[in-house]
């Protein structure tokens, strides 16, 4: 007897997001199924990865991370070029020099950064601020305006700071990352808050705050495994595609960093270790539900999308 | 040591307490009634008083000003004297009268006369008088007397288990043939047993009556009855005295549990309370004590446990349980009420800690409990208890609101007293109009004036649903300060205490906890049943506060969900509603039992649920917008 597999009709997808302009352009979301039951719904677009590069030498960043960078790691543009070359299809700007604590450099500082590393590259460009609610939404004006027309994704835009961030990109024809804390009710607030304001919903990205391997993973599965089944069931306002920070999670991992601790001397290689933890978080929450990968290190990049490749194909 | 003279202004009242005694204490003393929301913990700042003469102890300084601290202001309940004092306690520090809702705005929901009989709930009073006339005795029928007696009351009543006390067994045998066989005999009702209470030769005309009492955190009220006709002959309202010991149950528990005779002084409190409105409403009425002879209380269960004198320890721990839900009537002079000393005071029964008899009254004389129609019953207060059902089941939850409804916890908050805000209309350009109770100057904002400024200003797009003042209006009323952001709703001008009178993202977000709460609490209720909204056919709101409530705002706010305003009904207060309703049938005081039997307590700290729907509550007017069609434009 043949087998009749199970197919869920769902009522609604997620929307679609173009990052960027031209032929380098990245679109993603459109799904209408969960993730890869291709048998099931569309899946029209592939999951779009960033490699994420700092305005000023990142100084939490461990030695095998940085080596790999060896040269560009004080100059954003040449970093955004060699990311460029390495296959990332954004490049993440993190305006790290405008935080209080590392140099807290002025709105119109960090948008000539950001201006010049948008004109070095054709990818399309993500700007994260520096994590400080107050100072982003002080920053995202300005950066906003530099950037008018690129079609960036800027963020991370929270309950505390969201007007400015949300006024910056309609002015400027930009996208915005809207943060909530692993819990749907927030997230969705957020969301309601910002469409309030009209900028359209698909100009929309959702960072639920993951969590790497090992660091709370499970909370940041479910909470996307429950945004998508909302979104597929109907709930607008659960609609968007997530941005997974990979990047900043693994790499902050003892598994990715250790190298002196005897314990840390049998768990075999760092490298291999570190760039295997990245590529496990991601592949993880590829699976959840992701869109958007902002990754550090390429080998994770080249090995991640193999498996982008691998899952993509049909199963329908 | 010696005791120090503290006088009061502006009272000129004078008292001697010891060196250990707080000004606090002092006062209660000389009989000053003190705010003291936080029971004298020196955190709510409500005690302020100005030394004008005399050295005092340092203390706790919350919420008292630089400039407040250098003229003298002290918190009464953290000083101590280290001389003779002389002390002004301004008006804002005292319990003022405030209007206790002994009637309220119509009386929808409830039971009317009529449909007592077709309930079944018709009956006779707790206390009354059977007339008998009995066969004398002979030497070939010579029964006792008491059992010629039980069993003419038996073949008339039908009411098998009948006792009585040795006073009426003493005097049985002269009565009886005083009246030459015919006798009144007054039967009082127990639980599970019938009394008899008096005898009395021949047909007596006496009158009698009898008490229906609700005793809240707040207020107490008072009904007397004429038991023979079953009419209301006036009813009294006033403040708990317990207040002084805290506004909370939470607090009063403390105070109960943690201080020396702390339980004595609570119980004290209440009955004291109620002598008082019981000798005012005899007085006006010329009734003696001696001829009241029963007593229906109805309360939460903690104020049923300090009513009675029971240490409510374990109703504030978990897993909550209090000493009694039905409780068995008592003697009038086991509590010191104003009453005859022999009347049977009953309680009616609690659900469960936190879902007390005042519920279980108001089931009853809402008629929820008999009738088909899905009905969600609510009480809104500091604990906001709920009760959903119908003739086949009945569910009943209780959840933390915390003390904002009420006034609690806002900066100018207030209970519904004169001068307080209870309407707030934003003009054109920024411009507030407020509307008072009393139409005096405002000197705070109540409950519901609350819930309706968060409506107007969530309608002028002042606040965003999250309740945060919205940063791109450059107006002088928005400005920031230590504690954040706060709205200026009245000018120091035209208010009545000198100062500007402030709505905060503070208060607003407090507010929008407790209206999460409530809200979060509907629904986990309704998802245990797995009912939509919609299903239910009517909604009764109980309560002092539920009586001033907007529906229009609650629902704006999501307080309260979006459901045609035809559905909502306030009942006002059923406890005491309820409780005259048992004390004139006994069908009544039966059915009652039977409500607090059948209903399930649902405790909403167990699983997740609560917690989820809470936070999705906590948005103007909720997360899932498509609950509230009307709200959302």
């Amino acid at each position: 007897m043949a087998v009749s597999i199970l197919k869920e009709r769902w009522t609604s997808k997620l929307y679609e997001t173009t990052i960027g302009t031209g032929d380098k352009a990245v679109k993603f979301g459109g799904d209408s199924t969960l993730p890869y039951l291709q048998f099931e719904g569309e899946i029209p677009n592939r999951p779009a990865v960033a490699l994420e590069i700092t305005d000023v030498e990142p100084t939490d960043w461990p030695d095998f991370l940085k080596a790999h960078w060896e040269g560009v790691l004080a100059d954003p543009v040449a970093w955004a070029k060699q990311a460029a070359e390495y296959g990332a299809d954004l490049i993440a700007l993190r305006l790290d020099s405008a935080h209080p604590d590392k140099g807290n450099a002025s709105a119109e500082d960090v948008a000539k950064t950001a201006k010049a590393v948008a004109d070095a590259t054709d990818l399309p460009l993500i700007v994260i601020g520096c994590g400080v609610e107050e100072k982003d939404g002080a920053i995202f004006p300005a950066v906003g305006e530099a950037l008018a027309g690129k079609n960036a994704l800027i963020g991370c835009a929270t309950q505390e700071n969201y007007n400015s961030i949300v006024a910056a990109a309609m002015v400027n024809g930009h996208n915005v990352i809207a943060s909530s804390p692993l819990d749907i009710n927030l997230c969705k607030q957020l969301n309601i808050l910002m469409t309030e304001m009209n900028l359209p919903a698909e100009r929309i990205v959702i960072d639920p705050l993951i969590g790497a391997l090992g660091y709370g993973i499970e909370y940041a599965y479910s909470i996307m495994e429950r945004s998508r089944l909302g979104a597929l069931t109907g709930d607008k306002m659960l609609a968007m595609p997530v941005v997974c920070f990979v990047g900043q999670e693994a790499w902050k991992a003892k598994e990715a960093k250790d190298v002196e601790s005897p314990e840390g001397q049998t768990w075999g290689e760092q490298g291999t270790r570190a760039i295997l933890w990245e590529v496990m978080t991601s592949t993880t929450l590829l699976q959840a539900g992701g869109s958007l990968f902002v990754m550090r290190h390429p080998e994770s990049l080249k090995k991640f999308k193999a498996h982008v490749e691998e899952i993509s194909k049909s199963n329908a | 040591m010696p005791n120090y003279n503290i006088k009061f202004l502006p009272d000129d009242k004078e008292v001697q307490i010891e060196p250990t005694d707080t000004v606090l204490r002092a006062a209660e003393k000389a009989g000053i009634a003190v705010k003291s929301a936080c029971g004298g913990g020196g955190s709510c700042g409500r005690c302020a008083v100005l030394v004008k003469e005399g050295e005092v102890t340092k203390g706790q300084t919350a919420k008292l000003t630089k400039e407040q601290l250098a003229q003298g202001w002290v918190l009464a309940c953290q000083v101590k004297p280290l001389t003779d004092l002389v002390i002004d306690i301004p008006a804002e520090s005292r319990l003022s009268q405030h209007q206790v809702l002994t009637e309220s705005r119509g009386d929808k929901g409830l039971l009317k006369e009529a449909q007592l009989k077709d309930l079944g709930l018709a009956g006779h009073p707790l206390y009354w008088s059977v007339y008998v006339e009995l066969t004398p005795p002979t030497l070939t029928e010579a029964f006792d007397d008491l059992s010629r007696l039980t069993t003419e009351v038996r073949r008339i009543t039908g009411i098998d288990n009948l006792q009585l006390g040795l006073e009426t067994l003493k005097k049985l045998a002269s009565t009886l043939r005083e009246g030459e066989w015919k006798a009144t005999v007054y039967l009082a009702e127990g639980s599970g047993f019938t009394e008899i209470a008096d005898i009395l030769p021949g047909k007596a005309e006496d009158k009698y009556y009898g008490l229906a009492i609700d005793i809240g955190t707040t207020t107490v009220v008072v009904y007397l009855v004429d038991l023979a006709t079953g009419e209301i002959l006036g009813s009294k309202g006033g403040y708990n005295k317990q207040a002084k010991y805290g506004d909370d149950v939470i607090t009063r528990i403390v105070h109960a549990v943690e201080e020396k005779d702390g339980l004595a002084e609570l119980h004290e409190a209440v009955i004291g309370s109620l002598n008082e409105l019981i000798d005012t409403v005899l007085k006006e009425h010329g009734v003696r004590r001696g001829q009241v002879k029963s007593v229906v209380s109805a309360g939460n269960t903690t104020m049923t446990h300090l009513f009675l004198g029971i240490q409510p320890t374990y109703i504030r721990l978990e897993p909550y349980i209090p000493t009694v839900n039905s409780v068995p009537p008592v003697r009038a002079k086991d509590l010191g009420l104003h009453v005859h000393p022999q009347a049977w005071v009953h309680s009616l029964p609690n659900i469960a800690s936190y879902v007390g008899g005042d519920i279980t009254s108001g089931v009853l004389v809402t008629g929820m409990a008999q009738s088909d129609q899905l009905t969600l019953l609510i009480d809104i207060g500091t604990n906001g208890e709920m009760v959903l059902g119908n003739s086949d089941w009945l569910i009943a939850c209780s959840c933390s609101a915390g003390p904002a409804f009420e006034g609690g916890g806002i900066k100018y908050g207030m209970r519904a007293m004169h001068g307080a805000i209870e309407r707030v209309r934003i003009l054109p350009g920024f411009g507030v109009e407020c509307k008072t109770i009393g139409n005096g100057k405002p000197v705070g904002i109540c409950g519901s004036g609350l819930i309706d400024c968060i409506a107007t200003l969530r309608d002028a797009a002042i606040i965003d649903r999250t309740g945060k003042f919205s940063s791109d209006l450059e107006i002088s009323r928005i400005r920031d300060t230590d504690e954040g952001p706060e709205f200026v709703l009245v000018w120091a001008n035209d208010s009545g205490i000198g100062e500007d009178i402030t709505i905060s993202e503070n208060d607003i977000k407090n507010l929008i906890r407790s209206k999460g709460a409530i809200f979060a609490g509907i629904r986990v209720m309704l998802g245990m049943v797995d009912l939509p909204v919609e299903a239910i056919d009517e909604i009764l709101i109980a309560g002092g506060f539920g009586n001033y409530l907007n529906i229009h705002d609650s629902v704006t706010i999501g307080l309260l969900p979006d459901l045609p305003t035809e559905k909502y009904k306030f009942i006002g207060n059923s406890s005491v509603k309820g409780a005259y309703l048992s004390l004139v049938s006994h069908n009544a005081r039966r059915m009652v039992e039977e409500i607090a039997q059948k209903m399930t307590y649902l405790e909403l700290s167990v699983g997740n649920s609560f917690l989820d729907e809470f936070v999705s509550a906590l948005f103007l007017p909720h997360t899932d917008l498509s609950l509230f069609p009307s709200v959302h434009k």
